[in-house]
């Protein structure tokens, strides 16, 4: 036997699965859910963080995006968000700064990942905002200001409803993108759901590879579907309003 | 940025298969006329092949440099793949003569027989096996590339064994999780019986040093020769129950290439027998930290040892 040949099974399921595990026999043993690093844990940690990008991203894209759409200002900052935005390697700027992190005593979690799952969230959400405003019915807008509204309120009361359906199309994105690409935190010190990726990669255990892979795919998927749903549940005014009206209801209207 | 190193890898590319071709072809005829440019070296070429990561390319540097030194007729193929790449090739004929570590040897040709952190062991397991295989492990070098238990300089532990009572959080990869000779052997209770106060997976590489400096983890599961420990004032903990394997340098070469060259054995004992733990720590600093080339640190060394 090995030096450590003695090792019980209490220690080895605490450490590691079985190398020859098949994906579903882990994933549907009650086991791989509970504990410390059961899925159940990993997917709160994953779920907490892509939510606190997302909420960031959104509380920082869209006031900008709608105030400089509103002003007709910041045709760069969206070109930008279109081409150099998009070509952030998230991987890279999580991993460049987690040393900096460590050195400054913030922790190898969570300033760097979040960081780099932001710069990736903005672009699409900041971009679809700004598009959404800016093309928001001209009509509606002149009608709000014949009316007295005064310019904050055009923005707020009339542009923004009429570009909301766009704008959490914008955030469905950013979320589906965050959710796919938060795993990689656990290449960077952390855990969250792309552990068992990692641990089956280190481990030579293809069954952990895939089974993480899948419930990284699941939740990705799921999260597309939710906002889909929130989209649906929009007020109906909202809805028939946003960008995606169809032109004869306005004829039928007016 | 990034230009000019392709470039450098293509020319390298293109040059290391040029000369592969006209070695090639002096190869045949060398056997026939039985002379080459050497002086006690009359047999056929000895390509040495390094394995990807910058210790074993320049080891292979070390090992290459000094034979061609010696008068042998060597020629430096260009780095691939790794253990398992390097044991193919030397099975068919592709590459004569790679440097290795004995542990990673047993732990490739027989992964169920027992380790040791006695390299005498372990070559007396992994000996027979290589010459089944037609090859010949040669006399291992005391330089011993293997497992280190890390922590910060300030902690009052100095074996591995002190780690028991002191409620650390362990920070290693993930193959470490998996395996007797690492944390389920720090956590059995009949080999080291230590309890940690918490576990992280770090990626193997200097991710594990930033995090025990950040003082994020307490002590890391890492390597003898990497030169961050010492940058980082770190201290290396004694295995006091000898549970890491014992992996020593040990150049592993062809059977009937060894018997084709005179001297040839002798020579890479000797040098084998002048590399220390401490020098490859100093490489891989040259390497991985001032990021200078293998073949440049190789020479150095060689030179200041008065071996070229």
């Amino acid at each position: 036997m090995t030096p450590g040949g003695g090792h019980s099974a209490a220690v080895l399921a605490q450490a590691a699965a079985r190398r020859d595990i098949g994906v579903f026999e882990w994933l549907f043993d009650p086991a791989s859910w509970t504990g410390p690093a059961g899925i159940l844990r990993s997917l709160g940690d994953t779920a907490t963080l892509c939510a606190a990008v997302i909420a960031a991203a959104v509380a920082i894209a869209v006031p900008l995006g709608a105030v400089l759409a509103h002003l007709r200002r910041g045709e760069v900052l969206a070109t930008w968000a279109v081409t150099v935005g998009r070509a952030v390697p998230t991987f890279a700027v999580a991993g460049l700064l987690v040393p900096i992190a460590l050195r400054r005593g913030w922790g190898a979690e969570p300033v760097p990942i979040f960081t780099a799952l932001l710069l990736l969230a903005l672009p699409p959400i900041f971009l679809n905002t700004y598009t959404a405003v800016r093309a928001a019915d001209p009509a509606a807008v002149d009608a709000a200001r014949a009316i007295g509204m005064r310019e904050r309120a055009v923005l707020l009361r009339v542009e923004l409803p009429l570009a909301a359906t766009t704008v959490l199309d914008g955030v469905r994105v950013a979320a589906v993108q965050v959710v796919a690409t938060e795993p990689i935190r656990a290449f960077l010190g952390g855990d969250g759901l792309g552990r068992y990726v990692r641990d089956g990669l280190g481990q030579n255990n293809d069954g952990l590879v895939v089974a993480g892979a899948l419930l990284i795919a699941t939740f990705a998927a799921a999260t597309g579907l939710a906002f889909t749903a929130v989209g649906r549940a929009l007020p109906e005014g909202v809805r028939r309003s946003g960008a995606r009206r169809p032109r004869t209801e306005r004829k039928e209207r007016t | 940025m990034s230009r000019p190193k392709w470039w450098r890898i293509a020319l390298a590319l293109l040059a290391v298969t040029a000369i592969a071709g006209a070695c090639g072809g002096d190869d045949d005829a060398s056997d026939g006329a039985g002379t080459d440019g050497g002086g006690e070296s009359a047999g056929p070429t000895i390509r040495i092949r390094g394995q990807e990561f910058s210790e074993n390319m320049t080891l292979a540097e070390v090992y290459g440099q000094y034979l061609a030194a010696r008068g042998f007729d060597v020629e430096i193929l260009t780095p691939a793949g790794f253990r398992t790449e390097a044991l193919d090739a030397l099975e068919n004929g592709q590459v004569d003569l790679v440097i290795d570590y004995i542990g990673g040897q047993q732990t490739a040709l027989d992964p169920d027989s027992e380790t040791s952190s006695d390299p005498d062991e372990v070559v007396s397991v992994i000996e027979p096996l290589l010459e089944e295989k037609g090859l010949t492990l040669l006399e291992p070098s005391e330089a011993n590339s293997g497992d280190a238990l890390v922590v910060r300089g300030d902690s009052e532990a100095e074996k591995i064994s002190d780690l028991a009572g002191l409620d650390y959080t362990f920070g290693g990869a993930s193959e470490c999780y998996e395996r007797p000779q690492c944390y389920l052997g720090f956590t059995d209770p009949e080999v080291y019986g230590i309890t940690f106060a918490d576990t992280r997976t770090i990626e193997f590489g200097p991710q594990l040093g930033d995090n025990l400096a950040a003082e994020q983890v307490d002590v890391v599961m890492w390597g003898t020769t990497a030169p961050q420990i010492e940058e980082h004032g770190f201290k290396i903990l004694e295995d006091d129950k000898g549970l890491f394997p014992a992996q020593n340098v040990a150049p592993i070469i062809r059977t009937e290439v060894l018997e084709a060259h005179e001297g040839l054995a002798e020579a890479l004992d000797e040098l084998s027998a002048e590399i220390s733990t401490d020098d490859l720590v100093e490489w891989n600093r040259a390497t991985d930290i001032d990021k200078r080339e293998p073949d440049d640190v190789a020479k150095e060394w060689l030179e200041s040892r008065g071996l070229l």
